[in-house]
């Protein structure tokens, strides 16, 4: 299996606290790996560290083959003032081909006239989650990507993340929920001191 | 060609970041003369430092939120991950306003110029001047907004606020040179020279101090 990413030594301090230090992993193509941690132990910090967003205080990231990252993170990216249509063409997602698939499964298919201000928390999620479903990457970084989703929605995005699996893609992910994805684990309550 | 759609779509759609700036303008050129007593040649004197000050008012006041609703809803986020510069989004972004705000104005101001002076001569000279500084205010504006991203954006107006102040010396000589009659072409290759340099270096300012924010 082809490596995706390995992260050597990274240490992360906000002012002079030390959220974690030493961390060192892989990520192979079609490997998940499931950032756990108590709050404010780094797990946001970790995925923004990988995407790019965040450098660590120290060590290094070194990504293989990686063309496009997928990150989902606590902000959905979307526009309040927009519709339903207007953001998935923000999204980029517009052409693709699965699209109205995906918007009968998480039943947003009737919503596209709709402001995204008067769409739930969780049909809010949904819209940005199909940035993670209509994805062309070969990792996939999501943040708490289950918060604010029913129990339907959440059958269909750890399904869907099962099949990017096989399809060898990578994916890491925080969540304080559990989710059925065989992964391996980091605790980043045991790497921080 | 994708960003800038999108940048049009968004400016577009949220009508009160381009038609606030534009009925702001529009109030202070129509109120000022309320505040002179009606003889033409008061207005005439009063009219360009009015215009110009209106200018650089509605221009700090149309960056207010360039860049902070993106900021705050992860669309700067997402765009700094998936383009590795962020300077084109930042330059594309200021050329969006400048089209739906800056160049509305632009005209709106020839027309006043046209309205008070009596001339068209002027107004037509005032134009093109008018098109270069609200291009220049936008992006020196866009600095401020973005030192200041999140710590309220007239503080980072302010701070720019210096950097414009040259900018009005010219303007200032500009007029003299129309009302005498005499060629202000050397005034507008200066502004223009300005804007040359500020369009290709800001926006490369710009997104370092916007990613320095990101992380």
């Amino acid at each position: 299996m082809k490596k995706i990413l390995a992260a050597e030594n990274l240490s992360y301090s906000i002012n002079e606290a030390k959220l974690f230090q030493g961390l060192s992993f892989e990520l192979h193509e079609g490997n998940a790996l499931h950032v756990l941690g108590s709050n404010g132990s780094g797990k946001t910090s970790l995925l923004r560290i990988i995407s790019g967003l965040t450098k660590p205080t120290r060590g290094i990231i070194k990504k293989y083959n990686t063309k496009n990252i997928c990150f989902v993170g606590h902000k959905n990216a979307l526009k309040q003032y927009l519709t339903v249509e207007d953001n998935i063409s923000l999204l980029e997602v517009d052409k693709h081909i699965d699209l109205n698939i995906f918007l009968e499964k998480l039943e947003l298919n009737n919503l596209l006239d709709v402001m995204v201000a008067n769409l739930s928390y969780g049909q809010q999620k949904k819209l940005a989650l199909l940035r993670v479903f209509l994805n062309d990457s070969d990792l996939l970084v999501l943040d708490e990507p289950c918060v604010g989703l029913d129990k339907n929605s959440k059958n269909i995005l750890c399904s869907f993340l099962r099949d990017q699996k096989e399809d060898k893609k990578a994916l890491i992910f925080s969540s304080h929920l559990s989710l059925d994805i065989d992964s391996e684990f980091i605790n980043l309550d045991k790497v921080t001191s | 060609m994708k960003l800038i759609n999108f940048e049009f779509l968004k400016l577009r759609k949220k009508s009160r970041g381009w038609l606030g700036p534009i009925l702001v303008f529009i109030l202070i050129m129509t109120a000022f003369p309320l505040t002179v007593e009606i003889l033409n040649s008061n207005l005439e004197q009063a009219f360009f430092s009015v215009l110009w000050i209106a200018t650089l008012l509605v221009m700090m006041l149309a960056t207010e939120d360039i860049f902070l609703e993106d900021y705050n809803d992860g669309t700067l986020e997402q765009t700094a991950i998936k383009y590795d510069s962020l300077a084109l989004l930042v330059a594309i972004k200021i050329f969006v306003y400048w089209s739906l705000i800056g160049i509305p104005i632009s005209l709106i101001g020839a027309l006043y110029a046209f309205g008070i002076t009596g001339s068209i001569e002027s107004a037509l000279q005032i134009l093109p001047v008018l098109i270069i500084t609200t291009y220049i205010f936008l992006n020196i504006f866009s600095f401020g907004n973005a030192l200041s991203l999140t710590k309220g954006s007239i503080l980072g107006t302010l701070i720019t606020m210096p950097l414009v102040l040259p900018l009005l010396v010219v303007l200032g000589k500009v007029v003299i040179a129309i009302n005498l009659g005499i060629s202000f072409l050397g005034f507008l290759f200066l502004l223009l020279g300005i804007l040359s340099i500020i369009i290709l270096i800001l926006p490369m300012v710009i997104s370092f101090v916007i990613k320095a924010h990101l992380e």
